[in-house]
């Protein structure tokens, strides 16, 4: 207790009680993983390996934090002293510290024989790469190798029938299990031929192992000090986009290349190169894949969709967006909360009651043809209703920040409601209008689901929908010209982003402005 | 034009906004609301303007009955206390939307738009919207709004809260000179006992839904007809004192628990008829410090208000608000003497709250 003590209340003032503290932070933290990696490995996984068979997940972490052990010592130790005036001071003391922690380590690998202490799977011979393969030097007496027949000179070539490097073949021997056989193919004297060896266990030290941790570790140590602060939250950012932003630029690429591996066009022969604009040849209406659709045809199905959805979305939410922040009426609270759990309704799961819907719609005289099953009204119709809880509760908030006594003063000016409504209270929800109707276009223009349920032949495919058809077919897929035609596709909406980014966050901010 | 108010009430759902309430209104008359939040003053404005339908009774404008009247036929002009101004329109837009929806001649309405802004002295911020005004523009602006249109009454909601206090004080004449030189009927709203008593002609104060009085702003602080408006109008407030009456050698005496003061002989024959406890007051600037005076005290607070100062001071267990020459540079924990000016004292019913007229 009394040590404990003493540790807990290290004086940060004394070169020598910052080192004690650096020390004391790598230990808990060396300390700390150690007993994750054992919670994990003995404890959990016998516990939960009594009811899987198959379980990895605790073995993948106890092994994690075994790995990570000692990165984590040497950062706690580095960062206990970053904060020092003096950076050099800071250093040495960090270098010191986590050498400190580092011997540590090490000292418990040795005893507990783990690490570069550990036995470690060997074939009993030293070699070296040549241009025919991996020339064999010399052979331990009585090791595998020897026993197995292997002699000074040969090549070997390939484990069975993998031709290998030296690395390579490091890299597997190093991942057997004892007495793992390996099949080798060598070349003796211009005959090929091959021979099994059997890993065995070698106990012995890996010096270059030691070596190479000691780097890492000052590496880490002064990487600790020396590292700009603040400079993390942009890191974790930046590596998380890594995958979409590599994503659009592949799709970038894939459409003016003739193939592409990576993110690198090739051409033919397979060298980087093979630029081409034959991708957009659907624009000039080309057959597509042997689909039968103009893409003009399709764009402006996309086109009118995206329009007539945010036209109807933006007059319903707005009026019935008015009256429930507005108006009381029985009703209301229900309403409110009904179209709420509307909105969490899943559209998969009413596509089927929907068809029928649709289909008895088409039945109705006159405007059956325009809101039926496969038609463009009858498609929107069901986007629009979809859309319309959260416009309507989006509208309403808008609503709700405009004073009352805006609309009490137009009363009294002489304004009818409809015209307080028209001439007063929408002009200040502006910016909430053109982010919903942005949306709405938005929704509409790539909506898909609803489109591929409802929609046969030319007339209403749009543009999601089209994209799926080329995928679809059982032909070979030119995936460089499903890429050009998903950018196509995105083009509006980039051009959408830039102009109305602004009105996009406000929706997300909530308020009016200018409400004086 | 005159207005009139019949047993007005107005309930939402079983919360009561205003009961009962009967008010006569004179033709040009400035009359004040006044009262505490939540007394029902601004729910009776919103009646009178039409926003809101009375649950029960009638409001009379001249001869007419308006409770069914939308709001735009009462002819009405209001100003709000957040101004109200449309955000999106310029100042020129503001003033002319009243006559833009009666349909006045676009000639006509600029004419008349500029007539108003120049009363209001805005003539040069037509082009400007709301958002570039400063608080005291918009209120100009928000006058304007409501008097371009000519309207029979104006209505005004807490107009000058939002102002700082230096632009209160010059926006409270010109409003009060300008409804007299119009001579339009106007109901000014305020919970600032200072506008109501220096604009109104008269003031109707209110308290939890109910009239509690309707008097010239003299009466009500001269004659306060109950203990809540006695203690609501004037500023520092008057004191209150539960008090008992006794007979010492032939003269009435008022007593409590700290102390004990004569009663003037105006007050002796129904001081002597009074059964058990009434509530004694009596505003600060009657109370003074007087070397020779029959109470003592000790101060407890000094509160410098410039002019005065505000002295807090403790008789055995009762506090004293009482203004006093700061040349005196008073200081807590001074032992003072006080005199009191019984002559200017007020009773009051404990149970009732009723002011006894003794006098």
């Amino acid at each position: 207790m009394a040590a404990a003590g003493a540790l807990t209340n290290i004086n940060t003032d004394s070169m020598s009680g910052r080192l004690l503290l650096a020390l004391r932070n790598g230990l808990l933290a060396a300390l700390a993983m150690a007993l994750l990696a054992f919670l994990f490995h003995s404890l959990l996984r016998p516990m939960i390996g009594s009811a899987l068979v198959e379980e990895t997940l605790t073995i993948t972490l106890s092994r994690l934090f075994l790995v990570l052990l000692p990165i984590a010592a040497y950062l706690a130790a580095g960062t206990a002293v970053r904060n020092m005036e003096e950076r050099h001071k800071a250093l040495i003391l960090a270098l010191v510290a986590v050498t400190a922690v580092y011997a540590l380590v090490v000292g418990a690998q040795a005893l507990l024989g783990a690490g570069p202490f550990a036995p470690r799977p060997s074939l009993q011979f030293s070699a070296r790469q040549t241009d025919e393969g991996i020339l064999v030097e010399a052979l331990e007496a009585g090791g595998a190798a020897e026993l197995a027949g292997l002699q000074p000179g040969d090549i070997i070539t390939a484990i069975r029938r993998d031709q290998v490097t030296l690395t390579e073949l490091n890299q597997r021997v190093g991942l057997a299990e004892e007495d793992d056989p390996f099949r080798l193919r060598y070349i003796r004297n211009g005959e090929q031929d091959q021979l099994t060896v059997r890993a065995v266990l070698q106990t012995g030290v890996d010096n270059s192992a030691i070596v190479t941790g000691l780097v890492i570790a000052l590496v880490i140590a002064s990487l600790s000090i020396y590292w700009p602060g603040r400079t993390l939250p942009y890191i974790l950012l930046a590596v998380s986009l890594l995958p979409m932003v590599v994503g659009y630029l592949w799709l970038i690429i894939a459409t003016f290349s003739y193939r592409t591996r990576g993110i690198l066009p090739l051409d033919g022969a397979g060298n980087i190169g093979g630029l081409t604009i034959e991708n957009w040849g659907f624009l000039l209406g080309e057959d597509i894949a042997g689909l039968e659709f103009s893409i003009w045809q399709v764009t402006l199905n996309s086109f009118l969709l995206a329009v007539l959805m945010t036209a109807v979305v933006l007059l319903v939410s707005s009026m019935a967006g008015y009256a429930l922040s507005r108006m009381s009426f029985a009703g209301r609270k229900f309403f409110l909360s009904f179209t709420l759990i509307l909105h969490g309704f899943p559209a998969v799961t009413l596509l089927i009651p929907i068809f029928f819907i649709l289909l008895n719609l088409g039945n109705l005289p006159l405007i059956g043809q325009l809101i039926g099953f496969n038609t463009l009204g009858g498609i929107a119709l069901v986007m629009v209703a979809f859309d319309l809880p959260l416009g309507i509760w989006l509208m309403k908030g808008f609503f709700d920040h405009i004073p009352w006594d805006m609309e009490r003063s137009a009363l009294i000016d002489g304004a009818s409601r409809w015209r307080v409504y028209r001439e007063i209270v929408l002009p200040q929800i502006r910016p909430g209008l053109l982010a919903l109707g942005i949306f709405a276009f938005i929704g509409g223009w790539n909506a898909f689901l609803i489109p591929q349920t409802y929609s046969i032949g030319a007339g209403t495919v749009n543009l999601p929908v089209f994209l799926n058809e080329l995928i679809d077919e059982t032909a070979p897929v030119d995936w460089n010209q499903v890429a050009a035609v998903g950018l196509f596709q995105l083009i509006p909406i980039f051009i959408f982003f830039v102009f109305a980014q602004e009105y996009l966050l406000n929706i997300y901010a909530g308020g009016t402005k200018g409400s004086s | 034009m005159e207005v009139e108010l019949t047993n007005l009430s107005k309930k939402f759902g079983d919360v009561v906004g205003v009961e009962a309430l009967d008010l006569d209104i004179r033709d040009g008359e400035f009359v004040a609301f006044l009262g505490p939040s939540g007394c029902g003053k601004t729910t009776t404005l919103l009646m009178l303007a039409g926003i809101y339908r009375p649950t029960t009774g009638t409001i009379r404008f001249g001869d007419r009955i308006v409770n069914q009247l939308q709001p735009r036929d009462r002819n009405i002009g209001m100003v709000f206390q957040s101004y109200a101004l449309y955000p999106h329109m310029t100042v020129f837009g503001n003033i002319a939307y009243p006559l833009k929806l009666k349909k006045v001649p676009r000639q006509e309405q600029q004419r008349r738009v500029e007539a108003a802004a120049e009363t209001m002295g805005i003539a040069h911020l037509l082009d400007r919207r709301p958002g570039q005004l400063s608080g005291g523009q918009q209120q100009r602006v928000a006058l304007g709004r409501a008097l371009v249109k000519e309207p029979d009454i104006l209505l005004f909601d807490e107009p000058l809260s939002n102002l700082d206090a230096r632009l209160r004080l010059t926006m409270r004449g010109e409003i009060r000179s300008l409804q007299k030189r119009l001579g339009i009927t106007a109901i000014y709203v305020t919970h600032d006992q200072v506008e109501a008593l220096t604009m109104a002609d008269r003031i109707a104060v209110m308290n939890l839904g109910r009239l509690q009085a309707f008097a010239t702003p003299d009466d009500l602080y001269e004659r306060p007809p109950t203990k809540f408006i006695a203690g609501f109008v004037g500023n520092p407030p008057m004191n209150f004192l539960e008090i008992e009456f006794a007979q010492e050698n032939g003269a009435m005496q008022l007593r409590s628990e700290s102390l004990e003061l004569g009663l003037p002989p105006e007050f002796a024959a129904a001081a002597a008829a009074a059964d058990g406890a009434v509530t004694f007051g009596i505003r600060p600037e009657d109370i003074s410090l007087d070397d020779y005076g029959p109470v003592s005290g000790e101060v407890f607070v000094v509160e410098p208000l410039g002019r005065d100062d505000l002295l807090d001071i403790i008789v055995g267990t009762e506090h004293f608000l009482l203004l006093a020459d700061p040349k005196r540079k008073s200081r807590a924990g001074d032992r003072v003497r006080l005199s009191f000016d019984m002559t200017r004292a007020h009773f009051f019913d404990p149970r009732s709250e009723l002011a006894l007229s003794w006098k």
